[in-house]
């Protein structure tokens, strides 16, 4: 188990493992073992005939249809920093593009398990996605490696900013103005030259110093009133030690922060008005399918 | 468990928290892991039991407006 801290959590109890990694459904197996076979294809060989770029946007353009095609909601590019690269990777890259495929908010009204499940499919989505288009980009002649659930070397947030996705939100997901923090990524690390996309701002930060929804019906407390400061971007610290018993120790999932999340209202706002009657009733801190 | 801050400080002053981390063990393989890249040579890095105050530290956009 490579999370120390649930590795840690797992021992005290005397498990094995997670409940919420040994109690999935066929469905959610399913989608797990998808992208455990597609690992194999993250890399390859590159076309030796190159195709010559003497216009990245142009490429860009091509590269970002492509994702669409595949079955992409956004699609962003930047240049591939040290700190998106997990500490200790060597990745030779110049670019990474972030493919990003939107959740069905509805699920929520269904439970844990239909959040679970749409998220995994989710998920496995991006895992199709950033290998054919990796395998597409090998195909021009660059070099081009997928990043998904079955392997990674990067970090989806500091990639998402930079890209122009959205901002961070309180309970530690980035917010995008259109899916809110229901969206899950794929990505492609690659030299082929690209057009660079820009971080875009639009109040979120702001938003979430005084909304505070996440943090009230967290069940385990785990979200923090106070924020810190990393590169001049405000981040709430998630403590794991207390989120990890409601979203890794129970059999069925959480992820009650980002259901709750009013930027996830606009195209749903008859969904979260039901949902959250639903948490009223419940109790705002009981996790679900309690 | 510990629940332990690591900060980085940049040469110009500025701290940026790297993350909460569970172990004194795993903080300082964090920090031993960050003193080895080159564009963090610079840098110097604490571990705290407190986060450091959000209110010390200036976001980035209330210092560009500052600058102006």
């Amino acid at each position: 188990m490579a999370d120390p801290v649930l590795a840690s959590m797992v021992h005290a109890l005397g498990l094995e493992t997670a409940r919420h990694y040994t109690a999935a459904t066929p469905k959610i197996q399913a989608y797990r073992d998808s992208w455990v076979k597609l690992a194999k294809f993250r890399d390859g060989p590159v076309n030796l005939q190159q195709v010559e770029v003497s216009d990245p946007a142009e490429i860009t353009k091509q590269i970002k249809t492509k994702a669409m095609e595949l079955g992409a909601a956004m699609v962003g590019i930047c240049r591939l920093q040290p700190h998106m690269i997990d500490l200790g990777e060597d990745l030779p890259h110049e670019y990474v593009i972030a493919a990003c495929v939107a959740e069905d908010y509805e699920k929520v009204i269904h439970g844990a398990n239909a959040v679970e499940e749409e998220a995994m499919r989710t998920y496995a989505k991006c895992t199709e996605i950033a290998t054919e288009l990796a395998a597409y980009i090998r195909n021009l002649g660059y070099p081009a490696r997928a990043h998904h659930n079955g392997g990674s070397e990067v970090q989806a947030i500091p990639i998402f900013y930079q890209v122009g996705f959205g901002e961070l939100g309180r309970h530690g997901s980035l917010i995008n103005e259109k899916y809110g923090a229901s969206f899950r990524p794929g990505f492609v690390t690659t030299d082929l030259p690209l057009a660079e996309d820009r971080p875009r701002e639009f109040g979120v930060q702001d938003f979430c110093m005084h909304c505070n929804v996440c943090m009230l019906n967290c069940p385990g407390d785990a979200i923090p009133k106070d924020h810190v400061m990393t590169h001049g971007i405000k981040r709430w610290l998630i403590d794991l030690e207390k989120c990890y018993p409601y979203s890794r120790l129970r059999d069925e999932y959480c992820h009650l922060c980002v259901d709750v999340c009013p930027y996830n209202v606009k195209p749903h706002p008859e969904t979260y008005k039901t949902f959250m009657k639903e948490r009223k009733q419940i109790g705002y801190k009981t996790p679900k399918s309690w | 468990m510990e629940k332990l801050y690591v900060n980085e400080i940049r040469p110009n002053g500025e701290v940026s928290t790297v993350g909460l981390f569970y172990s004194y063990e795993e903080a300082e393989g964090i920090v031993k892991k960050l003193q080895e890249l080159p564009e963090k040579r610079s840098c110097k890095y604490e571990i705290t039991e407190t986060p450091p105050r959000s209110a010390a530290i200036t976001p980035r956009r209330e210092k560009q407006q500052a600058e102006k």
